[in-house]
Order: C-alpha cells, then structure tokens, then sequence
C-alpha cells in the first residue's frame, strides 16, 4: 500500500507541471504514446475511432493491440512479467483481484478526485463498486455491461407455436419447470419429430435439443444457471469481497437439480455430449434451439443467421420470487503500475470512461456502454441494426440485476467447486456435494 | 547391446585390448566438441531447473518476486493433494494408450515402408501430420469427433449406428491419445525406420531363402535387431508422452471433471492461474524424478535383453 | 550393400505371399486415408466460408466455397469481407511473420544440429572418464517440464535486454537440443574405429576426423534430424508467444497466425483463416521434404556398420 501512496504521490506531483503541458495542446509537446490491450476484435474499430478523437484532443498517441482472450491474458501476464507491457489493458473481474494483490495496477482516487470524475454517479449503478478493491481504492471507471437473456433461434420457436409475446413471459420453478421447462421440451424434438412434450418422445433418440448446457459453470454459473438460482433467491455470498458463501443452501441444490434434470429427460445434451464444438455453432446448425448467454455475444450470433437459424432473444424467465434475474457483470480499464507514463494513461482511461468515447461505442452496436445515456443510444444502435435487445435490457430497467460475484482467491474457490459442479452435470456426483464443498471453501478463509 | 552403448562394432572391442592409449587423454578433447552443447544445458536447463527446484520449497510469487521458504511443504501438500492421484492415474492412462498403441503403429508403418514399399511420397505423406502444428491438429480433431456436429459422428447418425461420445470422462483421455497416435505414428516410424537401415540384407536373404512368412521375418528378425533403436525411440516417446499438454489445453482443458488433468496441465494451471510457482516447481520435481527413474529404468531392462541380440 | 535401398519387390528373392501383398495394399490404404482425411478436411474447411461452416455436418465438399480464408491470412482481405465471412477482422503481417520464421527455423537448426552433433561425437567416439554419465545429465534435459523452464528463462531474457528480438526468440534453443544429441550419437557410435585411429595415426586432429570424415558418413541421419528439427521448432508456439510477440519484427508465423484463434472465450475461431493458415504454413516443410526427400532415411545406408 505504501508504495501505491508513493507512486500516487508522484504522479499526481509529475501531473501538476505535466496538466500544464497538456493543456497547451499541440504546439510543441513531444507526443507519448501510450499502448492499449484489447481482446475482442468486434470492438476494436470502435475503440480505434476514440483512440483518433482522443489523439486531437490531448495530443497523446494511443496504440492499441488486440488479441483474442487466451493470448491476450497471455500477454498481459507476460507484460507484468517483463516491464514492457500495456499501459492501460482492459481488465476483466476475473483477473482484478489478482491484480490488486500483487499490485499489478494502480489505483485511481487521486486522479479521480483531482479531475472530479463523478465515478459513483455517472454510471449505471453498481457497477463502480465492483472495480472497488477491499483495500477501499478505485482501480477502474466502468465502460460497458453485460447481461444474460436466451439466445432463441427464432424458425424454430415460429415453427413450435411460440410468438414474442409467448417468450417475454416465460415462468420458472424449481419443482415443475414452469411454462420455461415447458418451452425447451416443445422445442426439443426427436428423431422421429414427435416434440419433447408429446407422448412418444425418445430421448434417446434427439435430433435438436432444446437447451444447450454450456459445461457446468463452475462456481459461478454465469451464463448456465445463475439466473434461475437467483430468481429462486440464491445469493452465492453476501456481497462484492464478502467470504460467507452460500453453495450449501438448498436453493441452489434444487436450481441445480432441476437443470441436471433437462438432461435426464432429453431435452439438454448429457455433460460428455456437449463437449466440444460451442454453442454458437451449434445453435447456428439447428442442433439446439436456445441457449442461455451473454450479450457480448450478441453481434456475433446474430451474423451466424442462415436458413436454419435467425436470433431471437428472450429474457430470462421469472421465478419463484417473483422477479426475473440476470447476472451483472461490468468491465473496466485498469492501468499497468509499471506504466512510464501515469498521467497519459489517467487521460485515457479518463477518456474511455467518459461520454465522448462511450457514445461512439454505443454507436458501434456491439457492447452496452456504462454511462445511461450512452446505453440507450446503443440499444437504439442495436435496434437499428435489426436486433432486439429488450431482453438484456430489462433487467437495468427493472432493477433485476444482481452482481458478478468478486472475491479473493476466485482460483482456489474454483478448483473446489468446479470438480463437484462438473461431476454434479456429469451424473457423477450428487447435489449434496455442494455443502462439503462450501465447507472447504469457508475453511480458505480462516 | 545396450541403450547407452547400442551399437559396438568388433572394431570397437578389438580396438579395447591392445592399445595402451589412455582413455582420460580423449577428454581434453572431447571440451571444445561439448563446450557449446554443455554452455546451452547450463544456462537454460540447469540454472532455471536448480533454481526452479529451490522455489519448490517457498511460496514463490513470480509477480512480486516475492519467496518465502517453507520446507518441505509444498511436497506434503502435493502428496495429500487428491489432484495428485488423480493426475497420475489419468497421465499413465494416457501414456500407456498412446505409447501402446503408437509404438505398434508405428513399428507397423516402418515395416511397410521398409518391406513393402519404397515410395518417398508414401514416407512424406506418413510425415505430413507432424507437419501440422500440435494445437491445429488437435482442433481439427476435437472437431472432427464433436458429438453434434462433428463429421465422424454426423456418419455413424446417418447411417443409423449409435453416436459415440469421444469426450466423455471415460472417453476423454483415450480419445486425446488417439489423437496425438495420429499425429506421431509416422514420425516415429521414421525414426524406426532409419534404425532398419541398418540391418544388413543378407539377414533377410537367408531368411526368405528358408521360406520364412513376412511375420516370421519380422517376430524373429527385423524385431530383435531392432532393440536398440526401439529402446531409444522409446524413451524419447514416452518421457514426451508424459509431459502431454498442448491437445489438452486446446480440447478438453483438463475435464471433464479432472479425467483429462495430466500432470503438465496441473502445473500449468498452478503456475499461471493460481500464481503459485512454488507449488508448480515441486510438481515438476516430482515429474522430473519420476521421468528420470523410469528413463534409467528403460535404459536397464533393454540391456538385459542383449542376449537376443548375438545369433 | 546397396540393395538395401531397392525396391525388394523387385528382387525375386523376396516374393512375398500374394497373401502378404494384399494385406500390405490394404493396410497402406487404411493408413493412407485415416492419415489423409483429417488434412483433406483442413483444406475443406480453409475452402469454406467460416460463418456458415456447421451448416452442412456430413458434407465432405467446402460449405460456401471462398478464398476469404486464404485471403485474410496473406493480408488480402478488407475488413468487412472478412467480418461478412465470419472471420477475423484483426489484421496480419505475413510476410514479415513468414520471413521470421524461416530465419529463427533455419539459424536455430544449423546452429543446433551442428552443436549437438559436435557434442553426440564426444559421446561416442571419443573415450573419456564420466563420458556417459555426463550424456545422461542430457538425457535427464529430457524430463524437464517445459512449463518449469519458462518463466525462469523468459525473465532471463529479459535480463539480457532480448525482449522482443528475434534473438530472444533463438537462444535457448540455439545450442543443443537433448534430442538431437540422443539421436545422433546413437548412430556415431556404429562408426568404423579403425578408420578413426588410423586418421589419428597420420596425424589428424579429432576436429578434422569430425568434420571430414564422421559427420559425412552420417550425413543422412544428420539431414533427417535437421528436417525433423526444424518441423520442430517452425511450429514452437509457446516461447516465441512470450518472447517475440510484442513487436512485428519478432513475430513468428505461429504467433501471427494466433488472430485467427478464438477472440472471444465462447467465440470460435476464424476456422477458415486458421485453417488457411496452417495449409500455408505447413508449405515451407513439405517443400523441404520434397527437397531434401532422397536424402532422408531410405536411400542412402547407416554409416558404417559392416
């Protein structure tokens, strides 16, 4: 912590004269160039527009490299390791806490606090917490969020009798199914034709399913389960930091239990047949009918339209409380700690978290920026392009969030409760292994 | 005949007797003709590697720098760990289905290319899948055996057969192996194969001469004259079967539920995802331990066989 | 001895069974498909148009033919053509990847292959105290975990201020590779000694024995190797990744060809692109099989064995 003050310290000394040079633009100041890491190569036409705007505006250079997921948290490791690596990358909650510990980045208050940035207003609420470390810094200005909704293939569902109307009002329990169980049985058909909800269905014998179960989900079920628990009332701790888990309450046994139980029936493909080729390909082929995910990948999906398959999406159905629930999750920039130039890399990520850039990423219509108004321009982006995005909407509108779940040691919590969430999905395991494996998880924190 | 000392030609032992010169003399030497090789294996194998085996008794945090010695726990640790059975068990799973089979297919591969047929475009076609990288191969495959929508499985459906989950847990570790047969089986061949140059030809006159069948030939001549070069190409295939990694951080990731999770993939994930280098570093140790005794271990039994080997 | 390397076929003293043939033809069918399809299925799917690639599960022929894959890989595709097919949009150098790999391939190589073939010689020809268990220290190099090995020596290198270089890149593997010396001093030791002491007699020294006679009677193991070798090193990922990737000037194709890749983590990959590119960067090593083909194993007899 000292050396953070320390570093603080001296970048907000070496900014008092540098503010001055910058504030004089053009005219002679040699220009920085600071680099940027991206991974998702939809957005990096739309970051490149802000990196240009920027550039006019304050004279810093930005270079921005994108490389897909697997390499790029290469390369940001590799980065930390050498001295040489990004200034500012994109940064993911994930990865943050790790970060945070071995003060890999640094914290932002007192450029905040100097430029009056309005962090905990400006964005979509909760979502500057969640870039809050327990050491009480802001590491992170939010830039864009992700919901969950189903990605239906739309000929299917015209085809099974379901109009728009029927899948913004789906219901889920954890005993029955609701009117949701009821929609993947029909869409779930055989080889034979007869549907998964008819006398004579062979489960033995599915020709497209109706769910597709993404792996298990690990601890956090983002995209697989962690609507359906939290619409039956589940939290998995007590808040962002917190260590008083909750995977042995009953609620999530039956969440889980229920899910398990599509694949008993036929309906979702068993833990050894969904592995291998995605679920976007999958559903692209017609061989599975909806798919519960994010909408990052929204763009993507909605390109993969042939004459099998058109993306429809549907929010997530609501639940015994009630309520429909998505998870929440926001990402942000964070600035390299061994970045040379601080200042420069403050202006940017200053800047990425500001209107002027996130207007123009609503623009791009790929990702839902964190300020609102930049959101809805996005939704209407989104609109404009064909796709409509209500279902991952509704859940900012109606306050049905809930946040990604951010801790400390994330990666020994997930050696524990993968293997028991696997073997759950794979048969091999029983629900009632969730609650040894919430005792072993307390136990890491005494 | 032995690993260390496969081929000795008469000349050799003749030479042994009668000549009085010193045998240290050749060491002053032998230095220039090893100086590069030696400087290549100490400054990154041996520095890194004794260095990696000190941080295998701290908590080493490769970000901070940060090591705090700990003695012998991270060994405790790792022997209590129920990853580490697993990881054992699953590892010699698949190198037993891997060298098993490839060593056989192989074998069967060189005998063709070296009895039946002397076409290069044969030899370099049996070479080509090593000329696809590791991770290629091992996507196109993963692919190829999807359930759903991959090709073998999209046969077996339209031709009314049962699909076959290649990626099950049962499955899982079997299938990776098969994968890396098809890779390696003409590599290794060639490998073999080059060893059989060395078989004289008259051997196989006389032999085709008493009648003997093409297995015959094979069971009693082209094998045991082959000891030696099989017992290096065995140590080489299964010290490299081991350490099996790169198809199964681009495949299976090490599920499902840990059936895929070799020892290499443990390391990994320790070192890199749980930042615990030190932890990994013992792991290693216990790898490289392991590797080095059956090594040792090959080099003893094949020497054992000799007698075989002088008709 | 010559004959070792005719056709056997062809000398009637080795008539084969009509019921070996045939089980020979048929097992070099098997062989030949089950090795064949999955590369035929490389070039389908480099054919394809990425987006629309799962639509047709059992077809053999490429779904939606287009060069797109090709294209995007030397660099010849817009952006939106390629985001249109479903590929990639992100941008590749491979020309200068290309050229770096055939550099750090080609160095690495010679270098090595001349290095460990000095070394396998002072294992195998010449006799000295500790001799073969200095050898099995480099078989112990054998068992390390590559993974083990990594970070330390990529901290080193950063040390050495090689970051980034394609130096950095070469080094480790520059002077000696365990395998190559394993290899090749398994067949120095079939070397005829006497032809060893009689140049020793005459007054040559061990480096012109080497040079002038040892390593020529060898040549074909040595070429093998160096082909194998340099298979090897050209499809290294891992090392070159860490070290090289920063900057265009130490990118290597398989590094490069990483934009292919999944971007996203449930994204696929530019199947065509990727695809594409691994047809492309196999190239280079079929042209040196073709090339140094009679060179391999198969024409030419091991050295010196009676």
């Amino acid at each position: 912590m000292k050396t953070f003050k320390k570093i603080a310290a001296l970048a907000v000394a070496a900014a008092l004269p540098l503010s001055v040079a910058v504030a004089a633009p053009a005219a002679h100041a040699a220009s920085t160039t600071i680099t940027y890491g991206l991974w998702d190569s939809n957005q990096l036409p739309g970051y490149q527009k802000c990196a240009t705007a920027f550039t006019k505006k304050t004279g810093i250079n930005v270079k921005i490299t994108q490389a897909g997921w697997d390499d790029y948290w290469k390369s940001v490791n590799a980065g930390f390791l050498s001295g040489k690596g990004y200034d500012v990358f994109t940064s993911h909650l994930a990865f943050f806490p790790d970060f945070v510990a071995n003060k890999q980045i640094l914290p932002l208050d007192s450029f905040i606090k100097k430029d009056k940035v309005a962090v905990n207003t400006m964005y979509q609420p909760g979502l500057a917490s969640l870039w809050k470390a327990p050491d009480k810094h802001q590491y992170g200005l939010p830039k864009d969020f992700d919901t969950i909704a189903l990605f239906v293939n739309k000929k299917m569902a015209d085809a099974g009798g379901y109009t728009a109307a029927d899948l913004a009002n789906l219901t889920w329990n954890p005993t029955t199914g609701g009117t949701y169980e009821k929609f993947i049985a029909h869409m779930t058909i055989d080889k034979n034709g007869v549907r998964g909800d008819e006398k004579g269905f062979d489960k033995t014998k599915v020709a497209t399913y109706g769910i597709w179960m993404e792996g298990s989900g690990g601890g956090d079920g983002q995209t697989q389960w962690s609507f359906l628990a939290a619409s039956d009332g589940w939290k998995v701790n007590d808040g962002p930091w917190n260590t008083n888990y909750h995977y042995d309450s009953p609620k999530l046994a039956e969440t889980i239990k229920w899910w398990h139980s599509l694949s008993d029936k036929g309906y979702m493909p068993t833990f050894a047949q969904q592995n291998g080729v995605g679920w976007p390909d999958q559903l692209a082929a017609g061989k599975v009918a909806i798919a519960s995910n994010g909408s990052w990948m929204t763009g993507y999906v909605n390109g993969l339209k042939n004459d099998k398959f058109e993306l429809e999406l549907a929010p997530t159905p609501v639940g015994p409380t009630g309520k429909r629930a998505s998870m929440y999750n926001g990402l942000a920039d964070n600035i390299s700690a061994a970045t040379k130039h601080p200042q420069e890399a403050w202006q940017w990520v200053k800047y990425l978290g500001s209107a002027a850039c996130q207007d123009v990423i609503a623009g791009q219509a790929v990702v839902f920026p964190a300020i609102p108004e930049a959101t809805a321009k996005a939704v209407k982006a989104m609109n404009a392009k064909g796709i409509d995005v209500s279902a991952f909407y509704t859940h900012i509108q109606n306050k049905t969030t809930f946040l990604f779940p951010i801790a400390n040691k994330k990666t020994q919590i997930n050696t524990i409760i993968s293997p028991v969430m696997d073997g759950i999905m794979s048969g091999t395991k029983d629900v009632s292994a969730l609650a040894a494996a919430n005792a072993q998880i307390k136990a890491l924190f005494k | 005949m032995n690993l260390l000392h496969p081929i000795e030609s008469e000349e050799m032992s003749d030479l042994a007797v009668p000549k009085r010169k010193k045998r240290k003399g050749d060491f002053w030497i032998a230095v220039p003709f090893m100086l590069p090789a030696l400087l290549g294996l100490g400054v990154f194998v041996l520095a890194p590697g004794i260095r990696g085996i000190i941080l295998s008794f701290a908590n080493y945090n490769v970000f901070t720098g940060q090591a705090d010695f700990t003695g012998f726990a991270n060994y405790i640790r790792m022997f209590q760990d129920v990853r580490f059975l697993n990881s054992f068990l699953v590892t010699m799973e698949y190198v037993l289905i891997n060298i098993g089979i490839q060593t056989i297919a192989s074998l069967f591969i060189a005998v063709l290319l070296h009895r039946f047929t002397k076409s290069h475009v044969i030899k370099g076609v049996v070479l080509l899948p090593y000329l696809i990288s590791n991770v290629i191969v091992a996507m196109v495959w993963y692919w190829l055996m999807d359930y759903n929508l991959g090709f073998i499985n999209s046969i077996l459906d339209a031709l009314s057969f049962h699909k076959f989950t290649f990626f099950s847990e049962q499955t899982a570790m079997p299938s990776i192996a098969l994968i890396n047969v098809w890779r390696h089986m003409g590599y290794t061949a060639l490998l073999i194969f080059a060893g059989m140059q060395a078989i004289p030809k008259d051997v196989y006159e006389a032999a085709s001469i008493d009648g003997a069948s093409e297995w015959r030939i094979f069971r009693s001549v082209t094998l045991p004259l082959l000891r030696p070069v099989l017992a290096f190409v065995l140590v080489i295939t299964v010290t490299g079967s081991f350490q099996i990694f790169d198809t199964i951080a681009v495949t299976t990731k090490g599920g499902p539920v840990m059936a895929t999770d070799t020892f290499s993939i443990w390391i990994a994930r320790e070192a890199w995802g749980n930042n615990d280098f030190g932890y990994a570093s013992a792991i290693s140790v216990f790898l490289m331990v392991l590797l080095s005794v059956i090594a040792f271990a090959q080099t003893k039994i094949m020497s054992a066989n000799q007698s075989d080997l002088d008709r | 001895m010559s004959s070792n390397t005719e056709n056997q076929l062809d000398d009637p003293q080795f008539r084969m069974s009509l019921r070996a043939r045939i089980f020979g033809w048929i097992a070099l069918g098997i062989l030949c498909v089950i090795t064949l399809f999955p590369i035929y299925w490389m070039l389908r799917t480099s054919l394809s148009t990425t987006r629309l690639l799962f639509e047709n599960p059992t077809s053999i022929l490429p779904s939606h033919f287009t060069w797109g894959g090709f294209e995007r890989v030397l660099g010849l595709a817009s952006e939106q053509q390629a985001i249109a097919e479903g590929g990639s949009g992100a941008s590749i150098n491979f020309g200068q990847a290309f050229i770096n790999s055939v550099l750090v391939s080609t160095i690495i190589t010679v270098c090595q292959v001349s290095f460990s073939a000095a070394a396998a010689y002072a294992f195998s020809v010449l006799k000295w105290k500790g001799r073969d268990v200095v050898f099995f220290i480099f078989v112990i190099a054998l068992t390390v975990p590559g993974i083990f090995l990594l970070i330390p020596n990529f901290l080193f290198i950063r040390d050495l201020g090689l970051l980034n270089t394609l130096a950095g890149v070469m080094l480790p593997q520059l002077l000696m590779s365990p395998f190559a010396i394993f290899f090749l001093r398994q067949f120095f030791l079939g070397t005829n000694l006497s032809i060893v002491e009689a140049a020793v007699i005459d007054g040559a020294n061990h480096f012109k024995i080497f040079w002038r006679i040892v390593a020529p009677l060898a040549m074909p193991q040595i070429v093998t190797l160096g082909i194998l070798q340099f298979i090897t090193s050209w499809n290294d990922y891992l090392w070159p990744f860490y070290v090289g990737s920063g900057d265009p000037s130490s990118t290597v194709l398989t590094v490069a060809l990483g934009v292919f890749k999944a971007q996203t983590p449930q994204g696929s990959p530019d199947w065509a692109g990727l695809m594409a590119g691994a047809l492309i960067a196999a190239l280079p090593m079929v042209l040196l099989m073709i090339f140094f083909g009679r060179r391999i194993v198969g024409s030419i007899q091991a050295s010196g064995v009676k």
